[in-house]
């Protein structure tokens, strides 16, 4: 049995538009669950549907086996934080909090007790008589999470609730909220497009896009196997690098061609899973920002500038580019790197129908980043050579831009 | 004029109260780092003039028929018509005046009377349009039901009719529907404010966000409760303007009350003065009644001055203060 379970949850508005098609998902008790997805890919719409605000186009939604396609939000048992807040301006923080126990005709003593307690969990314990307007954005923020969980719902719905507040309070309360979740073990639905906070909060994360569910798995799953090229670009950051490639079929051995370059792959890996079906064949490739090995650390080949020309990717397992802008992190460093392959292109940020196509540039060459070491010895209009670990390579299908199976 | 008054700011010339010169050339300095200096507008120094005067005729003109009424509500029959209209003369009647105005004068009924009909027309049809233009702004505003675009277009369309076209089809329907001389052919239609309607709807739509009414439901308010707990409490600077307009509107209403009432007991304050004011008139000069018709208009106007000032408390910014981020 889960908390929540969407059953094929489809939503179309009066206009036309499908914000919703189709959405398969099962929460788990005291699961944590992210919604994450470019804007408009129909997580918070999901989420309003969950809550009641948002009448179900078709498909079914159960919240603990109980069908509430048709039930009013009061009768759902469920708790809503919202990304602005939306406290009652004229009411204190401690009518704010009681407000819902308030509707359900809880008796005064009572309504008093869990307020505080509820207050005290979240260190509001001294703002109670304060109204909204003289409080911090993190105060406020803790204040509709007082007001959620003093409720003890079935389900807690989040809707992007820390993207008001800056940076350094956005980490203070991502630790904050995963600690009361811990404590008070309700059933957690979060939506976000940040794929940090998605990455760092949720047991489970859904990945949405147009309406449609990408992948659902663990974060661990989601980096190292995304499904789909989609996922792959969107979740890790920097994003990773994808280029098209051939596979290139040799007697024992399978060769990814990367412009002018030939990565080999061993026997094994090459046969494994379903890659094999696309010897002679076109496939994406998609290699993670800090998988490519410096020069220097893990033995791969130093390939600085100045060496012999035409240094073929020895062992099988090098990349050589031409490094443009060098970002100094501190504790690491991104190499931002120029590579003659054609570029994929699956940018998140604009998830238009022109780019669901999965558009291919022609362009021989192609941006990428790599993530090394912060003393790494690369200068902007150098070449470097990167080692690559064959079996961290990520594969495509170029047309149904799904992940081809390695096995892994 | 003393030589203090025409001294410039900058005039280092001892003037006599010091202490007074100081503290309004601080204020004006305030209110000048307050403001972007007038030399930064962009517009000629001859232009600027030019706009001041013209406000200043402006005031003027609109302050004219105040400052008569005030002035000539302190004098007697004779005073007000042998003497200079923009200035005292003597007697000093004002309190006669005053006193008089609540007598029964000549059997021509009551000027207390008419206070209190009008007080009961304004407080029952404007506090009643108040509260259904809140009612309707916030459905209009918030729900989305069957034909809701539509009714809200015959409602703004009617903010194009005037209420002098619709005078004689009423008069017709109350005659029919026994409304002359009822003091609810007078209130009914006060009730109807279709620019309270349009007012409300707009100032819901831009104070009572749609997150605060979710939130609401979700902690599981009903919709009445949603409404009165908390849609109202952020309303209330919107209603009280609309309060304040349909009060004023019922106050100084002369058209309507002249057609449905015939009995003078049932007369408004606009209605009442007016009758006076004929009886002075076809006496002649006779009937001492002027004084008493000034004096009745000043009266008539102060209580809704003094509305205006208890309202406008409501009319200051924050309501949402905190509510909703950003």
């Amino acid at each position: 049995m889960s908390a929540v379970s969407m059953e094929a949850l489809t939503k179309v508005y009066a206009t036309g538009a499908k914000a919703l098609d189709a959405l398969d998902l099962q929460v788990a008790h005291g699961e944590f669950a992210v919604l994450v997805g470019p804007s408009g890919c129909g997580k918070t719409t999901a989420l309003r549907m969950v809550a009641g605000l948002e009448d179900i186009t078709s498909g079914v939604l159960r919240l603990e086996d109980r069908v509430v396609n048709g039930v009013s939000p009061r009768q759902r048992d469920v708790a809503m934080i919202f990304q602005n807040y939306a406290l009652y301006p004229h009411l204190t923080v401690a009518r704010n909090i009681g407000f819902s126990l308030e509707n359900k005709k809880i008796p005064r003593a009572e309504r008093d007790e869990r307020v505080r307690a509820a207050a005290s969990v979240l260190g509001l314990a001294d703002l109670l008589g304060r109204k909204p307007g003289q409080l911090s954005g993190g105060q406020r923020q803790r204040v509709a999470m007082g007001r959620a969980i003093v409720r003890e719902p079935a389900v807690f719905l989040m809707d992007e609730p820390l993207s008001n507040l800056d940076a350094k309070l956005r980490v203070q309360m991502r630790g904050e909220i995963l600690r009361v979740h811990r404590r008070v073990g309700a059933t957690t639905l979060y939506v976000t497009h940040d794929q940090t906070e998605a990455m760092t909060m949720g047991d489970r994360v859904a990945v949405l896009r147009s309406g449609r569910l990408e992948q659902y798995g663990t974060p661990r799953e989601l980096y190292d196997r995304p499904a789909s090229l989609f996922v792959a670009s969107f979740i890790g950051s920097p994003a990773m690098n994808l280029y098209e490639a051939a596979l290139e079929a040799a007697a024992d051995q399978c060769v990814v061609v990367l412009g002018s370059q030939r990565l080999t792959l061993a026997p094994a890996g090459a046969e494994r899973g379903g890659l094999g079906a696309y010897r002679g064949r076109k496939v994406i490739v998609g290699i993670r920002p800090e998988h490519l090995a410096a020069p220097g650390i893990e033995g791969a080949k130093p390939g600085i500038e100045g060496a012999a020309p035409g240094i073929e990717a020895a062992a099988g397992a090098s990349l050589t580019v031409d490094v443009r802008l060098v970002e100094p992190l501190g504790s690491a460093q991104l190499v931002h790197f120029t590579i003659d392959a054609p570029e994929v292109r699956e940018d998140p940020a604009e998830d238009t129908e022109q780019l669901a196509e999965g558009e291919i540039m022609d362009t021989p060459v192609a941006n990428g980043i790599a993530v090394t070491g912060p003393r790494t010895p690369a200068r902007a209009g150098s070449r470097i050579t990167f080692g690559v670990d064959p079996g961290q390579l990520h594969f495509f299908d170029p047309d149904t831009r799904e992940a081809i199976d390695t096995g892994r | 004029m003393t030589a203090s008054t025409l001294a410039s700011p900058g005039d280092t010339a001892a003037g006599p109260p010091e202490s007074r010169r100081q503290r309004r050339k601080r204020e004006r300095l305030q209110e000048q780092a307050a403001a972007i200096p007038v030399h930064l507008y962009g517009l000629r120094r001859g232009t600027v003039t030019l706009i001041t005067v013209a406000c200043v005729l402006f005031a003027i003109f609109t302050l004219v028929p105040v400052a008569w009424i005030i002035i000539n509500s302190t004098k007697s029959q004779t005073g007000i018509f042998s003497s200079f209209a923009f200035w005292f003369s003597r007697p000093f009647d004002f309190f006669h005046n005053f006193a008089l105005l609540f007598q029964n004068v000549d059997g021509n009924g009551t000027y207390f009377q008419w206070f209190g009909n009008t007080v009961l027309y304004a407080a029952l049809g404007g506090g009643g349009a108040t509260a259904l233009a809140g009612f309707a702004g916030y459905g209009f505003a918030r729900f989305r039901f069957r034909g809701s675009k539509a009714y809200f277009y015959v409602i703004v369309g009617a903010l194009l009719v005037p209420v002098a076209a619709i005078t004689l089809p009423l008069y017709l329907v109350y005659a029919k529907a026994h409304l002359i001389n009822s003091i609810w052919g007078m209130i009914l239609p006060s009730l109807v404010s279709p620019v309270g309607v349009y007012l409300m709807r707009t100032y819901v739509d831009l104070s009572v966000p749609r997150e605060l009414i979710d939130a609401a439901r979700i902690d599981g308010a009903g919709e009445a409760r949603i409404f009165f707990r908390v849609a109202l409490p952020l309303m209330v600077p919107g209603l009280m303007t609309v309060l304040l307009l349909s009060v004023v509107a019922v106050w100084n209403n002369y058209f309507l009350p002249l057609i449905i009432f015939t009995k003078n007991s049932l007369y408004p304050l606009t209605v009442g003065i007016g009758v006076w004011s004929q009886v002075a008139e076809r006496s002649g000069g006779n009937s001492d009644l002027y004084p008493l018709v000034v004096m009745g208009g000043l009266v008539t106007i102060v209580p809704m001055i003094a509305l205006f000032l208890v309202l406008q408390r409501y009319w200051r910014g924050g309501m949402l203060l905190g509510s909703i981020a950003n």
